[in-house]
């Protein structure tokens, strides 16, 4: 890959964030990790409104569901719902195990749901596995160009 | 009040007792006369309703509130017994007792068999007094029954709903700590793998037992979860066959089976298989899992043998799984079954002491019973019953 990649991290918890940056510093220091804490945030950075005007356009989200303002699942649908964010791939990246989560996400069009490990070993393995498959094997879709129907 | 009920007597509130609201059914007013002096003569105090055909009973029914109603079984323009029908239309649980000048013995316990409390004939008035009251008396026993019933059924629906919300507490209690030592874990981690001999020797300690204790934390409330996941589970149950999970459960043991030696029998003594029970596969598979993990586990010197068995009985099926291992002394027979309770240091034997309980759980919730027959270094001997369903399952071949 030539180009730097761009990786949204949604999370309310820094603890998590810095946790994913650690890993991510390790597997892939070229990306570049933006992160915001609640749902409200994430669609602002997304569509780059407000305080986010000059932030890069994201190659990959990576969401947790319970997050403040606007749930994971609200910021999912209205991605997917986005002429704009359709095309970004979103990683649903939460603790929760139930099922109902996890096809509720696939419903609104997740690419991928991945359950937070708890186990720091399994936590880096997961980012790397992660990085190494949207950004080594997957071909992205070209950057910031609206998909018009 | 229609023209067929006439009131008799007058409702004197002075007295200190109150009078016992009579409704007769009679159209001869001298007979409904006799019977009132009958009440009277043994002191009942009586206020009482006459009438004489349906219209007239409906009504007082609904003015009088009788406590009590003594109806003629011949009349002309109806049946004592249609009395009956109208206290049932109107879900009135009122004694009736008939009153009539001849009833055969047939027709009388046909009566009683419908539904009237009792019968006195014209010529016997004298008996109608203890009639009457033994009726009263019934009726309130009947009422204080039916209260106690009642009492106990809220009682058990409150200790179900007491039970459930502990379940779903501990659900969520389990689920949220989750997250917070999902961080402590991650970091202290971090921390041992980052600073490992850069701090001293202390604080590699230190951070060590953190680590530690955190990871073991973790171990934890994923038990507590599964065992509260026992109560909670909404999988459906159905006959699960108990040779394919014991096939299932000895693939998955494989490991522990193979480097133990470990030899699991469990042909029936009758019929060379184990029978099929009504009950969820997933819980019956983790039954049988921990029980012969813990057999295992708990290995004496001897190579591990584990025998299982199975018996049926009028009610239910009685498991039998007796291994040869270290065994437990009787006075900590009932201990183990208790959440957490270990009676082993860490070190000797790993594990939290929550696969009993869950075990337990599991057989509770299906209705039967686990227990354990056992001396210590004598192998063990865990026994326990899930109940048969359904005719054919009692009926049926074993």
């Amino acid at each position: 890959m030539n180009s730097v990649r761009h990786l949204l991290i949604v999370d309310d918890n820094p603890a998590d964030i810095g946790l994913a940056c650690e890993a991510l510093k390790q597997c892939a220091p070229s990306c570049q990790i933006n992160s915001v804490e609640d749902g409200v945030e994430a669609l602002a950075f997304l569509n780059r409104r407000g305080n986010y005007s000059s932030a890069l356009p994201a190659d990959l989200v990576i969401l947790d569901l319970n997050l403040p303002k606007r749930g994971g699942l609200a910021v999912l649908a209205a991605m997917k719902a986005s002429p704009d964010l359709r095309c970004i791939p979103v990683i649903i990246f939460s603790t929760s195990q139930l099922s109902q989560d996890v096809k509720r996400s696939y419903e609104l069009g997740a690419n991928c749901y991945v359950c937070k490990p708890g186990n720091l070993v399994e936590y880096f393995a997961a980012m790397k596995s992660i990085e190494q498959f949207w950004f080594g094997l997957a071909s992205l879709p070209p950057r910031g160009e609206q998909t018009k129907q | 009040m229609s023209s067929s009920a006439a009131k008799l007597g007058i409702d004197s509130s002075i007295g200190p007792k109150p009078k016992l609201r009579a409704l007769l059914v009679e159209d001869n007013q001298l007979d409904a006369e006799l019977v009132l002096r009958a009440l009277r003569k043994d002191s009942l105090e009586v206020s009482a309703v006459i009438v004489q055909d349906e219209a007239g009973f409906t009504e007082a029914l609904r003015t009088h509130s009788p406590e009590i109603v003594l109806a003629d079984y011949n009349l002309p323009n109806w049946k004592g017994m249609e009395a009956l029908t109208v206290l049932r239309r109107q879900n009135l649980d009122i004694p009736m007792i008939l009153v009539s000048g001849a009833l055969g013995d047939v027709t009388a316990v046909e009566c009683i068999r419908q539904g009237a409390t009792d019968y006195v004939l014209k010529d016997g008035l004298a008996r109608l007094p203890e009639v009457v009251r033994r009726a009263l008396q019934e009726k309130c026993e009947r009422g204080l029954r039916r209260q106690a019933e009642a009492d106990l059924a809220k009682k058990a629906d409150e200790l179900a709903r007491s039970n459930a919300d502990l379940e779903q507490f501990a659900y969520v209690a389990s689920h949220d700590l989750q997250e917070p030592l999902r961080m402590v874990a991650a970091y202290t981690q971090l921390l041992s793998e980052r600073y490992r001999g850069k701090l001293d020797e202390n604080a590699d300690k230190f951070i060590g037992y953190a680590s530690e204790g955190a990871l073991r934390m973790q171990v934890l409330i994923q038990d507590l979860l599964a065992f509260s996941r026992v109560g909670r589970a909404n999988g459906a149950d159905s006959m699960v066959d108990c040779n394919a999970v014991l096939e299932e459960v000895v693939k998955s043991l494989g490991p522990a089976i193979q480097e133990n030696g470990a030899v699991i029998d469990y042909s029936n003594l009758n019929s060379a298989n184990l029978p099929g029970v009504w009950a969820d596969r997933t819980q019956i598979v983790q039954l049988f899992q921990n029980l012969i993990g813990n057999a295992i586990k708990f290995r004496g010197e001897k190579q591990p043998v584990i025998s299982i068995r199975a018996e049926k009985t009028a009610l239910y099926w009685q498991f039998s799984l007796a291994d040869n291992g270290i065994g437990i002394a009787p006075e900590f027979a009932d201990n183990i079954f208790v959440v957490f309770q270990r009676l082993h240091a860490r070190t000797e034997y790993p594990g939290n002491g929550i696969g009993l309980a869950i075990c337990k759980k599991i057989i509770e919730r299906n209705g039967g019973n686990i227990w354990v027959e056992s001396q210590a270094g004598c192998g063990a001997t865990f026994k326990f019953t899930i109940p048969l369903r359904g005719a054919d399952e009692k009926d049926g071949k074993a």
